[in-house]
């Protein structure tokens, strides 16, 4: 599992997208991340991370490879509109069928 | 594990789903180019709720759906994001 900042995982995501476009699935994961960077401790032992509310996991495989990033709140316009130009160029198999 | 049959009652409760556990709850997209779908689910590992889509009109749905998570999830009490 690589780990990468957030435009390295852009450009890596896209990549991914080109890669599975005669086969294959690309799967995106997103989870809320409270900043632990341990596992968590046995009982009676002293628990100290610092919590952070403000960051997301994203994560991206192919089956094969698999990328993931933390984001950060101003990061996630970003990331989105990444996502948005692959999907609308390539899902043209049924547009407005329900006129 | 069942396949939701319209959009607005998966997006519902995904939402009340992912408010009553913040950090439990995963959102997971699976896009797959050579059969044209797009399948999103949501889950805390107890329930799980799934929409699939082949229509290019639901993309944008699942995109707002998606973004709408992520910023739930990085929004501090305060309220204050995207601070670019």
């Amino acid at each position: 599992m690589v780990l990468l900042e957030n435009d390295s995982f852009l450009t890596e995501l896209t990549r991914l997208f080109q890669k599975c476009r005669t086969s294959g699935s690309v799967a995106i994961t997103l989870k809320k991340y409270d900043g632990r960077t341990k596992p968590v401790p046995r009982k009676g032992y002293p628990e100290n991370y610092e919590p952070a509310d403000n960051k997301c996991l994203l994560r991206a495989s192919d089956g094969k490879k698999k990328i993931s990033t933390v984001a950060y709140s101003n990061l996630l316009r970003a990331h989105m509109d990444g996502l948005k130009k692959k999907d609308k160029k390539s899902k043209g198999k049924k547009t407005k069928a329900t006129q | 594990m069942p396949y939701y049959q319209t959009w607005e009652e998966f997006a519902r409760a995904a939402e009340k789903l992912y408010l009553t556990d913040p950090m439990k709850v995963r959102v997971v997209l699976k896009y797959r180019h050579c059969d044209g779908n797009l399948c999103i689910k949501v889950t805390d590992d107890a329930v799980c709720l799934q929409y699939k889509t082949d229509q290019a009109q639901d993309v944008k749905k699942i995109e707002k759906l998606h973004g709408k998570l992520m910023r739930l999830m990085v929004s501090k009490e305060s309220g204050a994001m995207e601070t670019d």
